[in-house]
């Protein structure tokens, strides 16, 4: 398979703090890539540095043969990468179909187009119900789903997902699951998941990536991870050993 | 029934509305009472104003408290293009929207950098800016001001093609010249609100990041948003002078130019077409009234009048932050309208 996204060695300091230190990583075409680690291991900020949020001070980060080390967010998404955030930030006092609308017309110039292709989003996600309502008023749940909704209107070929499931219900956690699994299966995009719960990543993920204070300490298929000492010592626990 | 109703109405109140407002300055042509014209005048004008600022403060969420930089350039372009050259100042109007545009495009441009409050900040320090600018350029005449010379003896068509009414057709003339170009100025953010810009003016409003998540790029649709605000009051600032015949640094740059069209957005509604027109026509009268009953007699000279005018404006934003126009009044139109039906019933029985 194709690689899509190269990090090579990133590194991100903050002041005295290194977020990211020497940090490699490489997703191909149609993935699923799960990235795991505490609190604090620099996951977000990978996330972050990948689409422009903010620009690694070492390294490079290229995309689909397009070098966006320093790309702003707008380029990023422009070439196919999109992502949601760990806080939602849907777009409050606009609808639900607005809200895609506003996704669909990077690629649909007319707003009649954006329309037909965020309501076929919408039926895509389970959201159709919900199309009038302003986004606000939405359920944590529903709002998560509606950022995949408009980041899948830009259409992607990469898509990170930073804590698509922290704060949901078990019975929520479950129904997002499978949107990510028919994301990737009917839509065929690559994913980079960031997420706490063991269960929800491991089986959801070809590959796991493990940061740990800022550096990649394991990466490999869950079966193998998950035994891993390095990573049951920085991560998941004592406990987690003889589960699996 | 009640639906199709509810969705007629606007239509119904728009057509009674443009009607009345056309219909609104001939009696008083007849009986010769021409302040209530400018009075209407003043509406129009302050209505255009907000809503062209309602794309910058409503749409694009950023609040920019100085729009009437763009006031003043409107004027002074097209007052030095026909006391100098001689160019009609509809001409004139199109070179001061399009100089209006040009220098808000260069200034807004580094403020974008700045967000929330420090933005606001920013254009308040470039209309301290342009007031000394205004008061000291020797080209546009300082603070003495440029002065344009009255045309009179012109037909009706005349008139309008210099933008000059004189005598008893002077309020008359500009009032249905404000009427039109609210009309056009409606029409034009109309079809801004619908299009792409308004979905990504009002994207970044609710969340920039989330905006350039999705391929917006947030300080380039700033500069349009604040470049159509000012295209709208460079406009106004054009037919103000022609109206004054005069264009002077501390009349076009003054507060009010900007404070009267934000609180004529706010009052009747932000973010919403018609919100400013009709802040207007509840402010702009309120003001004159309050300044020709409370500001005369035993009280004048104390301020009266403004002090009351600004206890008016406390209360609507207090009552109602977020405007008139966001009451419920369909579902009051509709409950209007079930409750007559339901007493002709009552009637028939």
């Amino acid at each position: 398979m194709a690689t899509l996204l190269e990090v090579r060695s990133v590194t991100k300091r903050f002041g005295g703090l290194v977020a990211n230190k020497e940090v490699s990583l490489a997703i191909s075409a149609g993935e699923i890539v799960g990235l795991i680690g505490p609190n604090g291991a620099g996951k977000t900020t990978l996330f972050n540095c990948v689409t422009g949020y903010t620009h690694a001070d070492a390294g490079r980060i290229v995309f689909a043969g397009a070098d966006i080390t320093r790309a702003r967010p707008e380029r990023v998404s422009g070439l196919g990468i999109a992502r949601t955030w760990q806080l939602v930030r849907t777009f409050g006092r606009m609808t639900v179909l607005e809200n895609v609308v506003c996704g669909a017309l990077k690629r649909h110039a007319r707003v009649g187009e954006a329309r037909a292709r965020a309501l076929r989003l919408l039926e895509f996600t389970g959201l159709a119900s919900r199309e009038d309502v302003v986004a606000a008023n939405l359920t944590l749940a529903d709002k998560k789903r509606l950022e995949i909704a408009r980041a899948l209107a830009t259409e992607p070929r990469l898509l990170l997902l930073d804590e698509a499931m922290s704060g949901l219900t078990p019975a929520e956690t479950a129904a997002a699951v499978e949107l990510v699994r028919r994301i990737h299966g009917e839509l065929g995009l690559a994913l980079c998941v960031v997420e706490h719960v063991m269960e929800v990543v491991m089986p959801l993920s070809q590959r796991v990536v493990v940061l740990d204070d800022g550096e990649k300490i394991a990466e490999g298929p869950p079966a193998e991870v998950v035994r891993n000492d390095a990573v049951i010592k920085a991560y998941l626990g004592e406990h987690y050993r003889g589960r699996r | 029934m009640a639906g199709s109703s509810g969705r007629r109405s606007p239509r119904v109140v728009l057509a009674v509305g443009v009607v009345l407002g056309l219909l609104y300055p001939i009696p008083l042509q007849w009986s010769g009472y021409t302040y209530f014209q400018t009075v209407g005048f003043l509406v129009l004008i302050n209505a255009m104003l907000g809503v062209g600022w309602n794309v910058i403060g409503g749409w694009a969420g950023q609040f920019d408290f100085a729009p009437q930089v763009f006031f003043a350039i409107g004027a002074y372009t097209a007052a030095i293009l026909f006391v100098h050259l001689g160019w009609s100042p509809w001409l004139g109007m199109l070179a001061g929207v399009l100089a209006a545009i040009g220098i808000c495009a260069l200034v807004t441009y580094p403020l974008t950098r700045l967000r929330g409050h420090y933005f606001a900040i920013s254009t308040v320090a470039i209309w301290m800016i342009a007031q000394p600018i205004g008061a000291t350029w020797e080209f546009i005449n300082g603070s003495r001001g440029l002065f344009i010379p009255m045309q009179t003896g012109q037909g009706v068509l005349g008139s309008i093609a210099s933008l000059q009414f004189v005598g008893r057709t002077k309020a008359l003339g500009y009032y249905y010249v404000a009427f039109g170009l609210l009309a056009l100025t409606l029409w034009l953010v109309h079809l801004v609100e619908r299009g792409r810009l308004g979905f990504y003016f009002r994207a970044i409003r609710d969340d920039q990041e989330g905006a350039e998540g999705i391929g917006i790029p947030s300080r380039l649709y700033k500069v349009i948003a604040r470049s159509i605000t000012a295209a709208v009051f460079g406009a106004g600032g054009v037919l103000y002078g022609f109206w004054a015949l005069a264009v002077f640094p501390e009349q076009v740059l003054d507060l009010n130019w900007s404070t009267l069209p934000i609180m004529a957005t706010v009052v009747g509604g932000i973010g919403r077409l018609w919100g400013p027109v009709l802040g207007a026509f509840i402010l702009i009268p309120i003001s004159q009234i309050m300044s020709t009953t409370l500001g005369t007699g035993p009280l004048a000279g104390r301020g009266i009048d403004l002090i009351v005018y600004g206890i008016i404006i406390v209360l609507i934003a207090a009552l109602r932050p977020t405007g008139i126009l966001s009451l419920p009044w369909s579902r009051w139109a509709r409950g209007l309208v079930r409750r007559r039906a339901s007493a002709r019933l009552v009637g028939r029985g």
